[in-house]
Formats: C-alpha cells, sequence, structure tokens
C-alpha cells in the first residue's frame, strides 16, 4: 500500500462526514488607489540608510515589500558595515514593530499615562517651553549621541529657548581613551584603528567583536587580520579578567586580576624597552618605577608571559594596542590607556595602525561629569523643563549612585520622545513618540569623512511624529514666531536636513540617499606626534570601594549593549555564545569562589555594593578571575509584551548599573565601571538558566576542529585534500543542473550570532519563551555551538555555526512516512511543511540535531507579524523544520538570472541571510558542481572537513577548521593528536 | 460486545478522526463561487470589444509574483470620459473620489504554503487562460478551483477523473506534459513552490 492509497482509505472511511467539508471565509483583494511607480506588488525595493540601535552608524538597506520593511541588511558600500550588521541591526525590525510601541502621544493623568490628541499635547509642551523662555537655565535637553542636522537642530532650539547646553548622553562615552590621548597626543579624539592593517592586535580589554567604538566594522578588520588566508595569519593577544566573547578569539588570552590592566601595559611597555626591540626608547621615564616581577605577582600573570607578548608585539609589522571594557574603566582607566598610547607609539604604530583624522563618532559624547552635574542640578530642583530625546534611558543606563530617578521626580515637567516605554518615561508627564529611525529623515557621522543619511523606509506604524518636526512646530508657538521666520524657520525636519546637505552634494540629493549617504575614502590622517614630556605613568592598580568582596565586572553586551535592544524577542531568544544562556541575565562567578561560597549554578545570589543590590542566578564559570564577578549590562524584562508569557512572572529587572557610584573617575571623568567590591550572598531561591548547550566539552567527537598555523601552511601551499567521500549504500544521486553547498570556516567564526538573528528574521523563526527553550524546544533554525579544549580555567575556544548539514545520504529522508523529507534535484534536503505529519522520525534521525520542531502555534504579537518575510510559509503546530538554505533566495536568484538575464546563475548571485550578514565572512554558499566557485574550492580545501564525517552522511555543508597559532595550541585532552 | 468489535469500532473511530484532520487540511483553497463583487465588472466586453490586453490592467503579472490589480488611478483613466454615465462607472467615480481602493473579491487563491510566481509562467508564454479559465467571456468571474470530493471519491473507486483546477496534481500534469512534448525545463522540485 502506497502513501495515496492509505489517504484515500481513510478519506472513504469517513466520506459521510465531508458533506459539511470547511469552506474559507471570502476574502478581499484591495489595489492601489494610485500607483506608486518604485513599488511592484510582490518585487521588494531597497532603500539605505544608518542603523540607530547604537552609535557606530553601520549602512543598512531595508528590504521593502509592498510598503513594509521586512528585513535590514548591511549595506555594502558603506565603509562602516561594508554588507554585514550585527544581531542588533538585524533586530532593529523588532523596534519598528514593537508590541509595546506608544500609539500615540501619552499624558500623565496620576499615575498612570492616558493617550492625548497630538494638537493638545503640542499645546501643553509649547505652554511649558514659554513658562520656561528667558528664565535662566531651566530648560535642559538630552539626547543621544546625534551629530548630524538633528543635532545641530536641537542646539539651535535649545539656544533659542534659553536651555542648558544639550547633554549627549551615551552610557559607554570612552572617556578615559579621550583623556589618555589628550595626554599622549595633545588630541581629544578617538582615532581609527586600523586592526585590518595589523599583524599582532594586543587588546587590553577592549571588546571590539561586541560592542566597542563599531563592533561590526572592527570585526571584519579582524577577519581580514586574524582569518588564515595564503599561508598567513595575524597573532591576537587580549588581556581581561574574564573570557568574553572577544577574549575567547583571542589566540592568547591572559587573565589578569581585575584593576591591573594598568600595571600590565606598563610592564609590557617596560620589557619591550628593556629588550631593545622598540624603534623608540623615550618612554624609559614613563615606565621608571615599574617592576614587572612585581607586577607579574599583582596582576597574577606569569612574568613569562609578559616577556611573550612583549616580544610578540614588538616584532609585528606593524602591531596595534587596544583598550577598553573595564580595563579603560575606573581609576586606572586613564593610565592604562596612556600606557597603550606609549605601546602603540614605541612599536611605531601611530600613524599606521592608530590613525588620527577618520576619528570616531564617540569622541563627542558629553563627558560624564556633565551629565553628573545635571542630575544634581535636577536633584537640586533647578531645572523646570527636561527634554528627553529618544533612545535614552537615563532612569536605567546611569549608575545607581546617582539616583537619576529620583533626580528626575523633582523636575516639574518631563518630556519624553521615546517611542517604547521603559523605566524613564515611567517618570515622564509627556510622551511624544518619535518615528523609528526606519521611519525617520536624518543624518549621522560615524567618523570623520563618513556623512551616512536617513530616509523613511516605510510610513509610520504608530501615530508617531518625527522629533525634528515636533521640536521646529512647539519651538515656533514658543517664541511666538512664524515658518519661514525667526530663529526656527523651517517648515519641516526633511526641509531643515535637505538644506544642511544642499552645500555638499548639490543637485545629488537622489544619489546621496540611495547610496546612503557621502563618504570619502583614504582621507589624509594628519601626522600625529607623542608630546614631548612624557611623564610617569602611575601603576597602581584600579581603586575599589567595598571593602571585602568580589570585584564587579560590569560589561555590555553584545545583544543589550546598554539596555536599549532588551526589548527585542530575537535577541532575548538568541544564546550569549559564551554561556549559552537564553532569556536571562546572570553573575558569573568562578567556579572554585562559589564552591568556596557553597553557591550553585542556578542559585538566586544577591550581590551588594555601597549603592546598590541586585539579586540574580549565578552562572559559575571556570574561566573568570577568582577574585571577580561579572554581569552583563542592560538586561531586563520589564517593560516586555507579553513579558509573562515568555519569561516566569516576578522576574526582576537587573541592571549593574544599579551596584556603580555616582562619582565621576577623577582622572578621565568618566563613569567608573570597575570601582566596587560586592558581596556575593546566597537568598535561598533558586532560577535554573535556560541554558541551550549542555556541556562545551566535545570529548572525542571532533565537532570543531582544529590544525597548527604550520600545519596549515604547508598544506594549503601544498594543496592536500584531507577528507575523501565515504561509500554509501543507496544509489547516487545525480544532479542535472546546480548542487548547492556551502562552506564554513571555523577559524573566521567569532561567535557573534548575527547570523542566528538574520536567520530569524529571513524565514519567520518564531520564538518559544523562556520555560519551553529550556525544554530544548526552542525553534532557531541556526546555533552556534561553543566547543572549548585545553585547560578548563583557560580553554581555547571554537565556534562551530550548527545547521542542516542538507547531508547527501541524509538520515531524515528515508524514516519519514509521508515524503515531506526528500533530497531536490540540487542536493538540499527539502522539507514539505504541507506533507509533514509530525512524526519527528526525522528528528529522531538526525545525527546533527538541527531539526526543530513546533510544539505549539507560535504567535508573532501584532504589528510583529508585518515582518514577516511574505517569501516563506509560516509554519504551524505540528510541523518539522529546519533550514532550507535560504530555498526563497535561491528560487528568486535563478528567477532573475535565468528570466531577467537569460543566464546560469553565477557565483555570488544568491547570498543567504546568515551569510550575508557575517561580519567575519565565515560563511560562503554556492554551486558546488562549478568548480571554479568560491564554495567549491573552500570545499577542496586542505582544511576542510565534514563534521561527524565517520557515520557516512556526506553533507553539502563544509566547514573549515580552526588554525590555531603556533606555540598557542590547545592541548589534546586525552593526548590523541589531532587529523 | 466481543473484543475484537471494541478493535473494529476503535479503529473505525480512528480513522474517522484522521479523516477530519486530512479532509480540514487538504482542503484549504476555496471552492469558488460565482463572485459577488462590489463592481459589476464585465471582463468580456473589456477583453473582447475593447480588445484590451489582459496585462495592460494586471500589469505586473510579467515581473512579479502577483498579476496585481488596476489601480483605481488606471480604471478612471478611461472612465472618466468612456461611459461615466453608467451605474457601474459612478460607483468606480465615487471610490475614485473617495480615494478609497475597490474592496474587489477574490476569486483564484492557492494555499498560503505555496508560492505560486506569475513572473516564470507568463515569461514562459503561458496564456492565462490555462489557469483562469476564458475569462474573455464571463461577465463575472467564476471560477471551480481547488479539490473537491466528486474528485476524490472517482479516484477511490479507480476513475482517474482529470484534477481540478489550481490543485497541485493540476499543476504537476502540466508541468510534466509540458517538459515531454514542449521539452521545457518546467520545475518538478516540491520546495520550488513549497518553501
Amino acid at each position: 500500500m502506497n502513501r495515496r492509497d492509505f489517504f484515500k482509505i481513510v478519506a472513504t472511511t469517513g466520506a459521510t462526514a465531508a458533506a459539511a467539508g470547511c469552506q474559507q471565509a471570502t476574502e478581499q483583494i484591495l489595489p492601489l488607489v494610485v500607483p506608486n511607480e518604485q513599488l511592484v506588488p510582490g518585487v521588494a525595493a531597497w532603500f539605505a540608510t544608518v542603523c540607530r540601535e547604537c552609535p557606530a552608524g553601520c549602512g543598512v538597506l531595508a528590504r521593502n515589500r509592498e510598503g513594509r520593511v521586512v528585513k535590514l541588511e548591511g549595506n555594502p558600500d558603506h565603509p562602516v558595515s561594508q554588507g554585514a550588521l550585527c544581531g542588533r541591526g538585524q533586530a532593529a525590525v523588532q523596534g519598528l514593530y514593537h508590541p509595546d510601541r506608544f500609539p500615540g502621544p501619552q499624558r500623565r493623568e496620576g499615575d498612570a499615562l492616558k493617550p492625548v490628541s497630538w494638537d493638545d499635547a503640542l499645546k501643553t509642551f509649547a505652554e511649558k517651553l514659554g513658562g520656561v523662555k528667558g528664565k535662566g537655565k531651566t530648560l535642559a535637553v538630552v539626547s543621544q549621541l546625534e551629530n548630524g542636522s538633528l543635532g545641530a537642530l536641537l542646539d539651535r532650539w535649545t539656544q533659542a529657548l534659553g536651555g542648558r547646553p544639550r547633554v549627549t548622553l551615551e552610557p559607554f562615552g570612552y572617556e578615559a581613551i579621550r583623556a589618555a590621548n589628550r595626554a599622549t597626543f595633545g588630541r581629544d579624539a578617538i582615532p581609527y584603528y586600523a586592526i585590518h592593517d595589523a599583524e599582532v592586535v594586543l587588546s587590553f580589554g577592549a571588546d571590539f567583536l561586541e560592542t566597542w567604538l563599531s563592533n561590526v566594522h572592527y570585526a571584519r578588520g579582524f577577519a581580514r587580520m586574524h582569518t588564515f588566508r595564503d599561508g598567513k595569519a595575524g597573532t591576537f593577544i587580549h588581556v581581561e579578567p574574564r573570557q568574553s566573547l572577544t577574549a575567547s578569539n583571542a589566540d592568547e588570552w591572559v587573565r589578569n586580576a581585575p584593576g591591573t590592566e594598568a600595571a600590565v601595559a606598563l610592564a609590557v611597555l617596560k620589557l619591550m624597552l628593556e629588550g631593545g626591540q622598540a624603534a623608540d626608547r623615550r618612554f624609559g621615564d614613563a615606565v621608571a618605577s615599574v617592576d614587572p616581577r612585581k607586577v607579574a605577582e599583582e596582576s597574577g600573570v606569569p612574568l613569562e608571559t609578559l616577556q611573550n607578548v612583549a616580544k610578540t608585539f614588538a616584532a609585528a609589522k606593524p602591531g596595534l594596542a587596544i583598550g577598553g571594557g573595564v580595563a579603560v574603566s575606573g581609576s586606572h582607566a586613564t593610565a592604562t590607556q596612556i600606557a597603550i598610547n606609549l605601546l602603540n607609539a614605541a612599536a611605531g604604530n601611530v600613524g599606521k595602525t592608530v590613525r588620527f583624522g577618520p576619528d570616531s563618532a564617540y569622541g563627542k559624547v558629553t563627558p560624564y561629569a556633565e551629565v553628573a552635574r545635571l542630575v544634581q542640578a535636577m536633584a537640586a530642583g533647578e531645572i523646570e523643563v527636561l527634554v528627553l530625546g529618544s533612545g535614552v534611558n537615563p532612569a536605567f543606563t546611569l549608575p545607581g549612585g546617582l539616583k537619576v530617578a529620583d533626580a528626575i521626580r523633582k523636575v516639574p515637567f518631563v518630556v519624553s520622545f521615546a517611542g517604547l516605554p521603559d523605566e524613564t518615561t515611567a517618570l515622564a508627564h509627556l510622551v511624544l513618540p518619535d518615528t523609528h529611525w526606519l521611519e525617520s529623515w536624518g543624518d549621522y557621522s560615524p567618523m570623520e569623512g563618513v556623512n551616512g543619511l536617513l530616509q523613511p523606509t516605510m510610513k509610520p506604524v504608530r501615530d508617531a511624529r518625527q522629533m525634528g518636526d515636533v521640536l521646529l512646530a512647539v519651538g515656533r508657538t514658543a517664541l511666538g514666531t512664524e515658518a519661514g521666520k525667526g530663529p526656527l524657520p523651517w517648515e519641516s525636519f526633511q526641509q531643515y536636513l535637505k538644506a544642511a546637505w544642499e552645500p555638499v552634494v548639490k543637485d545629488k540629493w537622489s544619489e546621496a540617499l540611495s547610496q546612503g549617504g557621502t563618504w570619502r575614502e583614504g582621507a589624509a590622517a594628519p601626522a600625529v606626534a607623542v608630546s614631548p614630556r612624557v611623564e610617569r605613568v602611575d601603576a597602581a592598580a584600579a581603586k575599589l570601594d567595598g571593602g571585602e568582596g568580589l570585584a564587579l565586572i560590569a560589561y555590555p553586551s553584545i545583544r543589550w549593549y546598554d539596555g536599549r535592544t532588551a526589548s527585542r524577542s530575537w535577541l532575548q531568544e538568541t544564546p550569549d555564545t559564551m554561556t549559552q544562556t537564553v532569556w536571562d541575565a546572570w553573575a558569573e562567578i568562578n567556579t572554585e569562589t562559589a564552591s568556596k561560597l557553597g553557591i550553585r549554578q542556578g542559585d538566586v545570589v544577591k550581590l551588594t555594593s555601597p549603592h546598590g543590590a541586585i539579586d540574580l542566578p549565578a552562572y559559575l564559570s571556570p574561566t573568570i578571575h577568582p577574585g571577580a564577578v561579572a554581569v552583563p549590562i542592560g538586561h531586563h524584562y520589564a517593560p516586555y509584551h507579553l513579558r509573562l508569557k515568555y519569561v516566569p512572572a516576578g522576574s526582576a529587572s537587573a541592571n549593574p548599573m544599579a551596584l556603580l557610584p555616582a562619582a565621576a573617575d577623577a582622572v578621565s571623568g568618566g563613569p567608573a565601571f570597575l570601582s566596587v567590591k560586592v558581596s556575593v550572598a546566597r537568598t535561598g531561591a533558586r532560577r535554573p538558566l535556560a541554558v541551550l548547550q549542555a556541556t562545551h566539552d566535545q570529548d572525542e567527537r571532533e565537532l570543531a576542529r582544529h590544525v597548527d598555523l604550520a600545519t596549515a601552511r604547508k598544506e594549503a601551499l601544498g594543496g592536500k585534500k584531507l577528507h575523501e567521500a565515504h561509500l554509501s549504500m543507496y544509489s547516487e544521486h545525480e544532479y542535472k543542473g546546480y548542487r548547492w553547498g556551502m562552506a564554513v570556516d571555523v577559524d573566521a567564526c567569532i561567535g557573534c550570532q548575527a547570523c542566528v538573528v538574520a536567520c530569524h528574521a529571513e524565514n519567520n523563526v518564531p520564538i518559544v519563551g523562556r520555560a519551553e527553550a529550556a525544554y530544548g524546544r526552542q525553534v532557531s533554525w541556526l546555533r552556534i555551538e561553543r566547543w572549548a579544549e585545553g585547560l578548563a580555567a583557560q580553554p581555547h575556544n571554537m565556534f562551530l555555526p550548527m545547521f542542516c548539514q542538507h547531508c547527501e545520504v541524509a538520515p531524515c529522508e528515508p524514516v519519514c512516512p509521508v515524503f515531506a523529507a526528500y533530497h531536490t534535484e540540487e542536493g538540499l534536503n527539502g522539507q514539505v511543511y504541507n506533507r509533514c505529519v509530525g512524526t519527528r522520525y526525522c528528528g529522531n534521525n538526525c545525527p546533527y540535531h538541527v531539526r526543530r520542531f513546533n510544539w505549539w502555534n507560535y504567535e508573532f504579537p501584532s504589528p510583529l507579524e508585518i515582518q514577516l518575510n511574505p517569501d516563506v510559509t509560516v509554519r504551524q503546530l505540528g510541523i518539522m523544520e529546519k533550514c532550507t538554505m535560504c530555498i526563497q533566495r535561491i528560487v528568486a536568484g535563478k528567477d532573475h538570472a535565468h528570466r531577467d538575464e537569460k543566464r546560469a546563475v553565477r557565483d555570488g548571485d544568491i547570498q543567504t541571510a546568515c551569510q550575508q550578514t557575517c561580519p567575519t565572512k565565515a560563511i560562503t554558499f554556492g554551486n558546488l558542481k562549478d568548480e571554479a566557485s568560491a564554495v567549491s574550492k573552500l570545499a577542496n580545501a586542505p582544511r576542510a572537513y565534514h563534521v561527524l564525517d565517520e557515520i557516512g552522511t556526506r553533507p553539502s555543508v563544509t566547514y573549515l577548521k580552526k588554525v590555531v597559532r603556533g606555540g598557542h595550541e590547545p592541548e589534546p585532552r586525552t593526548g590523541k593528536g589531532q587529523a | 460486545m466481543t473484543k475484537a468489535g471494541v478493535g473494529l469500532a476503535a479503529v473505525v473511530l480512528l480513522a474517522v478522526l484522521i479523516f477530519f484532520a486530512v479532509s480540514a487540511w487538504s482542503r484549504q483553497p476555496a471552492i469558488a463561487k460565482p463572485s459577488v463583487q462590489p463592481i459589476n465588472f464585465p471582463h468580456n466586453v473589456h477583453v473582447q470589444s475593447y480588445k484590451i490586453d489582459c496585462q495592460y490592467c494586471h500589469a505586473d503579472a510579467r515581473r512579479s509574483e502577483y498579476a496585481g490589480l488596476p489601480s483605481v488611478e488606471r480604471c478612471m483613466g478611461c472612465h472618466k470620459i468612456v461611459a461615466a454615465d453608467k451605474p457601474e462607472i459612478k460607483k468606480l467615480a465615487e471610490y475614485a473620489g473617495k480615494q478609497e481602493p475597490i474592496p474587489w473579491t477574490r476569486v483564484f487563491k492557492v494555499p498560503e504554503f505555496t508560492y505560486f510566481p506569475h513572473k516564470a509562467h507568463v515569461r514562459a508564454s503561458v496564456a492565462c487562460q490555462t489557469c483562469h479559465g476564458p475569462v474573455e467571456t464571463m461577465t463575472t468571474v467564476a471560477a471551480t478551483t481547488g479539490p473537491s470530493l466528486a474528485n476524490d471519491m472517482l479516484n477511490l473507486v479507480g476513475f482517474k477523473p482529470a484534477p481540478p483546477a489550481l490543485t497541485m496534481g493540476w499543476c504537476v500534469e502540466c508541468h510534466r506534459r509540458e517538459n515531454v512534448t514542449n521539452k521545457r525545463q518546467a520545475p518538478l522540485d516540491c520546495v520550488t513552490c513549497h518553501h
């Protein structure tokens, strides 16, 4: 009996019941009233704009289908993102369609915000402004980093109304870098670091693969510098007390005691000078009092390691030393960065890999000390009207010691332009929701010479108005002037923007818009010299208050930044790569310290500093320094749509900012993220974390493999092919046209999870929430596995992106009773949703565990359903699904090549969503039948291997071994040699 | 009841339950009735009397997944003058005046898990009538599409009736036929349409 007969018999049995049948309701189709020539229904239109999820300012292209933005991709022409985008950028559409977005303006009535009309809201605002006009500096304006037209307009507006100078609030302002550059180079700026040109990168805590300055750009640069290519690969050394994602990508991760970074940097400099390896020996004075032996003792970094680091760094032509994270935040911050500057100067890197000129926009952030002064003024009742731009949430992102919420409560009238409810709008009297940046006009310059242009990529989802428009209208009313006259004559912000750009672009406005802005390549960098007087640098460790306890490391996370992206459910469900935890924050404690304190994984611990206390579940890690506890910044549940459905009730928000002091670091004036010791105590409660990867020990399975640099070089030059196809008992497949395949370079993958989020966006992958994820029911088609080798306390990590391997001899196919899993003519494992009856046999038989089952009808809370990709079926309960290699993109690519251009698909025509967004270009897709294609070359490269090769599944996905640098080779766990 | 009887009843009950599931699932495309449209639009007048090409109004068929409907503005392009006094045209003018779309009732629909691109078929010179029937003769578009019970029953008793329009069997039959008779390369891979 075949499948069809089975269904026929089943159908006959109940034929009588069929009379009722299922009739669909009538459906309407609505034509456009006036056709839009740019938009063809069913064909995507792309709009260039600038990502404003963080100050990095990556260029993006928004894919608009039928008037709705459904996906973002990096703008390949933009010098910052160069086509890539991080997970936060990919998830920006979830901010656009966020269910919690304010439906319109709100006014406080008692304890609650109540909807109000725009006219009334603007009238109230204008009246209040009229009241403070000319009454001294009682108007304060706070915005995120806006250095383009909106910033200029805000300054003009504030000045016209007689307010205090505008405050640009960015919790991560890198002020110590600016302070050190003032001291060393006489420049108050954050330069461009040419990571891609360095042979050796020596980082002191700079998490440049996560949040530091411009993570996508620097990840691209890191890939160029570090990934093995043509027998060459750079070296990366990272100094940090905690094994962060960036640290785990280092060839050598040096674990130091928290707060000793300045001493370590100075010791490296001293050893470099002593070794005579440095080009310039003028800096002896600066390190005169440094004793490397003592530093080794204090920091816990062996002297030998310090010597090796100094030697490696000095030998680099050129090298690059950078600082960030807790290394340049705290009382030792400026000293650390000065030491880093001297390292660069001594090695002759300034002007080569450290380039002043294309300076970062971060250099224009208002110093934290100014912010603190404003908060004091608010607390003292000196401010009558406080205007908060969108993107700022001071009640959440500033140190708890500042008591910002209390200060804001003292302000009689607080206006917020935030689009989403947050801790600060909860204190606002008037909320005038700004349009999302995907709905807005604007411009932003992430670095000197690069001017990105923002344009609306769709109509506003909610009844929001652009901040610039509101300010112009309200400002005029308050000043009693008319459009065309006075200090604010512009009709709209769009008009203001165009006027500002007119001298630059002249009649090329449309070209600038479609390109996404203007930029000049290779701007000449001014010569920068070390100031003649190099003073002795203080190598003292960072001062921590709080007496006994563990040093608190509050670090910005790649998913939350300062907390502004925490309301994106894709990011909540994307695991943190190092801990593989979803839907939660945690306190990372060293395993040994925890056992002394009697803390188990998942125990809720109370962290208490002199400034506040938070409760968090403990995550035990063998890698973090025993004297430290690390907490990611910015995680919060509330406010989050339908949060009770996705996380358990009563899950409190837990931001380590609450534990930090108000005082600015005395030398740099920046906030001190490394400045307190916290006591860690069990509360008795338990909150087991939802951890998606049970072990990081791959035992002897060799899922992620590595090869040492010397061997890789020898084989690359010799062209040795390592793997051979296994014999199969099944008949061979014949591919008439194409055979699709992918290659993943494990040496390039940094584990940033951007691909995972891009896959969610492209393929309508639902989110399941915390409880379901803890059961292992997450649906994401792609996951990044972290595999650790070597010593537990000092492991070498390999990141293995794992998705459907599209095996030629696929275990899933023969076990499907309804032929829903089958082999396509082009070498893919097809999954036909409308055939699938949900037996889950295929998932059970898959050795890669990449098939995902829909245990429920997962919902897309309105209006998130607007984001769904119309080219991909939304799966329902009882359906098995998995990676399709973006079959919809393959179909579209073939359609374009065959029908529009009458040719075969060429290499590079089709990019999968994960490949497209990858900052390090670790993923390649293409036709394996074409021997000249990039994917074929990689599949036949000496480093190529297949995961679980020995079971003979013959995957279409090839992995390339990680290349471990000479001398830093992971120790094989069992003494067994690597292939 | 005997043990076997209980077993039989259970089997029958199970089969009925399975039937309900399968029937609900397989009958997703609607069997369209003659449509009731907000404006009585006669295709026959436009195509036969005025010789207007299908793609003049359904202009996206050659470049998009969707064939597209004419915008209200396009209708008014002619009807500002032509037959402006007729009651049906006055309805059109009313929509145009209010700047509102005309809420046409959908007649043809493939299930939502099916990707059907008009572009590929138009570029392959498939006549519109091949799938949509003799629309040029219709005053009101009607179509019988999707799986029907009668068809299933005939299949069961051994007859092999042609599958009704817009069912998968019907699509695949045409693709197979074209590949054999006209040496075309119409895809037969499931994932071409189901993804």
